[in-house]
């Protein structure tokens, strides 16, 4: 969900988000047991494209989405090849002992990151809150009071962050800039907490002052079902993953399987 | 005084936006985490509590059943919503996570709101974040010093922040009057009616 | 007529507090009455509203009994603040929303949103987000999804505390035509729009006991003083205050203060608002006046240095980079008083900022001393900032600012939705500290705080100073003639 950049809608955005949440965590609990790196390089080769070319934004927001994401690859591989075991020793060096196995591990775990990262890039890029809860209401059957809940806070972010901007200037004017991290976060803390239980439960009666119920069956607005864009999903998916094993082992990029 | 089984609206609605301040937290705790990690020594572990706080927070302020997890739930996807740099995975962590620290509070009968159940709390989110970790991370092959090293800092860190500080920012915040609305009244308050 | 709704005996207590709201209160209204409840803050208006509807105890837990309530089978309910009462982030969801909960099939939806949103009068598409949204129209959305309802009891509870007074209007002219067939049972503190479609007032006292219910003219005028007295916003309510008061106003050219030429903010790097030259000068009071969203409020951030700026911007002659050094010679109140609260208690509130410049506990005591007085918050002083009521923390917020001696105030919509009494002391607060030489910058959208306080007023427009001119009341005449201070009699606070 980005605010107010404008995009193109592509088959992406209409694959329905149930399924699109369920393909990706199956494709990350699949990730995580994945250990061969040539596979998972292939993988992410592959999540890239996706991201890249069918999240219809523009390339200037696609760099910029995508520029943390380095500092994440970096920082996830580099604290494992510097130091992890090993027994083919590269680099010795105080602490710091760098072995092959150490930094394919490292590697690997980057490659890793890289992914989880991609998978939640493509999913939050291209899914609307409200037709992701609007489908778990109706695909898989989430009660309506947790959903609409949801709904109420993600409507509250912007609000959040305007106010966090203004206590922010708030505590600049009243000269409460030196402070410990964590006394930092109560000061911030405590007025956005307390301003929004209050809204919370102001919204809570005036939901239900508005009948809702999570007793009585309800109607929806948006009905959110199945399509010919789901299938291609479903299959892209597949394809995806199967030609990154496919190309692991007719190209593999190093003679490792197993980096455990 | 509604009858409805499990949470009501509005304590679903104040765990969840509550969740939501915290899941800015965790947005903007990530590049601060990153710049704390000055390769390998594990500072950045004393910090990776504050992942754990909502759910303690939450709890010591709506006291029921199954806010914990809830609240971690929300928080994490939250974050994710946000444009976390860990994408889909926060979300994994933060179910684990929420399961952890409600299991430590559902010891308790849900009855007890001090500083220990909390902390403990705070440990059980580590064991379940340790967990992903262990599947995710390959922490088992570091370097025996270092992964003590590791656990350690985040073991402490955890209880300081998640516990320890979750209790005092609670406090702060029984202190402006908000958290009474969300309380439920007591048999006192009842009886005076008829005073 | 048929009775609608009531009550008999009703005993309310809100949880923890000493005594109880309402005691053995009975009340019953008939079917398609106007009703106005008044009385002063805290009486418990709102709360019996929510008996009333069956809110409490039914979605709010709050004790209470009664030996019988009857709720109306089919109501709406509109609540003060714009933005928590939705729950979805575009308009056709929200009143979607309302038709889900109500069964609604899903083929009749677009047809019914566009309706409703013609019958308030909100002409924008459906699918608009409600964050683009002025408070005006937040309201009027809101009772468009009321109105999905279809009820035949309207419970409106000070709808347009939070709202501009052409937004007011708006929500009270869209009020008559919806609701002229309903039963509506309304409180409010700005009744000036109110008067002539009620036709019954109930007026409260502090302790939740009914002072006098009847008939709507004949109520306002036998009650006038009590009305008064409560803080409410009734018309023609400065004409009174102009009698009781002489507003002295002239400003002789004295020491320059602001000086700005070619001073522009930016937002995201873009120009967010420019002024070209303006000087401001001891015992100034401007007004900032604009349309929402003009750039009243990005002036004043620009002027504290909360947004990059650029340009000449000298105050008494010096350039100061840094907002921690304005804030020594500035104070700034932001609109909404708990946002810059940073202590557990109104008197630590007030020391803060004396104990940032290490002053010496004597020089503290004393002065927080001096500003609790002058500022009717003594009896709070233990208190916690959040604990109080509205007025009391707007006075505190205003108070903790200007405490270490700054002379010149920047002012975010100060009175913004407080009551009559609290907003005429604050106006007099400031006045007394524009009299003794201090220079007041104060967004407002209340020309008639423009034409009774300001000396000057700046005008705004897509994010230019394009106007700055005298204001030149003709009342000056008039009011120069009546002596006494200003602060002869001064409202007494609650």
């Amino acid at each position: 969900m980005r605010w107010d950049i404008h995009y193109r809608e592509t088959w992406l955005h209409r694959t329905n988000p149930s399924l699109k949440l369920l393909v990706m965590m199956s494709i990350f609990i699949l990730v995580l047991f994945l250990h061969n790196p040539n596979v998972l390089i292939n993988l992410s080769i592959g999540l890239f494209l996706l991201f890249f070319i069918y999240t219809g934004y523009p390339l200037k927001y696609l760099l910029l989405f995508f520029l943390p994401f380095f500092v994440i690859f970096v920082s996830t591989a580099s604290s494992m090849t510097l130091f992890g075991q090993g027994t083919t020793t590269w680099v010795q060096w105080g602490l710091v002992h760098v072995t092959k196995e150490s930094f394919l591990r490292g590697m690997h775990l980057g490659f890793r990151a890289l992914t989880f990262a991609l998978l939640g890039l493509i999913f939050s890029l291209t899914t609307r809150p409200v037709y992701l809860f609007y489908s778990l209401m109706q695909q898989l059957k989430l009660k309506p009071k947790y959903a609409y809940s949801f709904l109420a806070g993600v409507r509250l972010i912007p609000i959040m962050l305007e106010e966090f901007q203004t206590v922010q200037n708030a505590l600049k004017v009243r000269g409460a800039g030196h402070s410990g991290t964590l006394e930092k976060v109560k000061r911030y803390a405590v007025p956005l907490l307390s301003q929004s239980i209050r809204r919370a439960q102001r919204i809570a009666v005036a939901m239900e002052a508005k009948r809702f119920s999570n007793e009585t069956k309800r109607t929806f607005y948006y009905r959110i079902g199945f399509s010919k864009y789901d299938l291609m999903f479903l299959f892209s998916m597949i394809g995806i993953i199967m030609l990154s094993y496919y190309a692991a082992t007719v190209f593999p990029y190093i003679p490792v399987t197993d980096v455990r | 005084m509604q009858t409805t089984k499990g949470l009501k609206l509005a304590d679903i609605l104040t765990t969840i936006v509550i969740s939501i301040v915290f899941g800015i937290v965790y947005k903007l705790w990530g590049p601060f985490y990153y710049f704390v990690k000055p390769f390998g020594l594990h500072v950045d572990q004393l910090i990776y509590g504050m992942w754990f706080i909502a759910a303690t927070v939450a709890f010591l302020i709506i006291r029921k059943p199954g806010v914990a997890l809830l609240a971690e739930i929300a928080a994490s996807s939250g974050e994710f919503i946000m444009g976390s740099e860990w994408g889909l995975e926060v979300l994994l962590y933060g179910v684990v996570q929420g399961l952890f620290a409600e299991a430590a509070f559902a010891a308790f009968r849900y009855k007890q709101f001090d500083v220990f159940v909390v902390s403990l709390a705070a440990i059980g989110s580590t064991i379940g974040s340790l967990i992903m970790d262990f599947y995710k991370g390959y922490i088992e092959a570091l370097a025996p010093w270092n992964l003590a090293l590791f656990l350690l800092a985040r073991f402490v860190g955890a209880v300081l922040i998640s516990g320890v500080f979750a209790s005092s920012l609670v406090k702060a915040l029984e202190a402006t009057g908000v958290t009474q609305m969300v309380r439920s009244a007591s048999k006192e308050d009842y009886e005076q009616l008829d005073r | 007529m048929e009775c609608i709704a009531s009550v008999e005996q009703l005993r309310l207590k809100f949880p923890g507090k000493e005594t109880l709201l309402f005691k053995d209160l009975s009340l019953s209204f008939k079917k398609g009455e106007k009703v106005l409840l008044i009385g002063p803050s805290g009486c418990g208006k709102s709360t019996l509203l929510q008996v009333l509807s069956g809110l409490i105890p039914h979605s709010v837990d709050i004790p209470m009994k009664a030996k019988h309530i009857r709720v109306p089978d089919n109501w709406g309910y509109v609540f003060q603040d714009p933005d928590s009462q939705f729950c979805m982030p575009f308009v056709d969801e929200e009143i979607a929303f309302v038709l889900e909960n109500i069964s609604v099939p899903r083929e009749q939806m677009p047809e019914r949103i566009e309706g409703l949103l013609r019958a308030v009068n909100l002409q924008v598409p459906p699918h608009t987000n409600i964050h683009t949204l002025s408070g005006g129209m937040k309201q009027r959305l809101a009772l468009a999804s009321v109105l999905a309802l279809e009820p035949d009891v309207l419970f409106l509870d000070e709808p347009t505390a939070m709202i501009d007074d052409e937004g007011t209007e708006m929500i009270w002219r869209t009020v008559k035509q919806i609701a002229y067939d309903k039963t509506v049972i309304i409180v409010e503190h700005k009744i000036e729009h109110v008067l002539d479609f009620v036709d019954r007032i109930i007026l409260f006292n502090d302790a939740g006991e009914i002072v006098a219910d009847g008939e709507a003219s004949t109520i306002f005028h036998n009650y006038k003083e009590v009305i008064a007295s409560q803080g409410v916003w009734y018309p023609r309510i400065w004409d009174d205050y102009k009698k009781k008061k002489k507003v002295r106003r002239h400003s002789s050219e004295q020491r320059e203060v602001i000086c700005l030429e070619n001073f522009q903010g930016y937002r995201n790097k873009e120009v967010k608002i420019r002024v070209n030259t303006a000087r401001v000068h001891e015992g100034e009071w401007i007004a900032v006046t604009g349309k929402n969203g003009a750039g009243k409020s990005t002036l004043l951030h620009a002027l504290m240095k909360l947004i990059p700026t650029d340009g000449e911007y000298k105050v008494y002659g010096n350039r100061l980079e840094q907002t921690k050094q304005l804030a020594r010679r500035i104070a700034f109140v932001f609109q909404n008083p708990e946002f810059q609260f940073v202590t557990n208690s109104v008197w630590e509130e007030m020391a803060y900022s004396l104990r940032l410049e290490k002053r010496t506990e004597q020089e503290i005591a004393s002065e927080v001393e001096r500003l609790l007085k002058m500022f009717h918050l003594e009896e709070q002083k233990k208190q916690h900032p959040y604990q109080l009521s509205m007025g009391q923390k707007r006075r505190l917020s205003v108070a903790a600012s200007i405490i270490s001696g700054q002379k010149v105030f920047l002012l975010d919509e100060p009175t913004f939705g407080q009551d009559a009494k609290n907003t005429f002391a604050l106006l007099e607060l400031f006045e007394s500290y524009r009299e003794k030489g201090a220079a007041i910058i104060m967004v407002t959208h209340d020309e008639q705080i423009v034409k009774h306080f300001a000396t000057r007023r700046w005008i705004i427009e897509n994010g230019q100073l394009v106007r700055d001119e005298p204001v030149m009341p003709e009342t000056k005449k008039a009011l120069s003639v009546q002596g006494g201070s200003s602060r002869e009699m001064g409202y007494s606070l609650s």
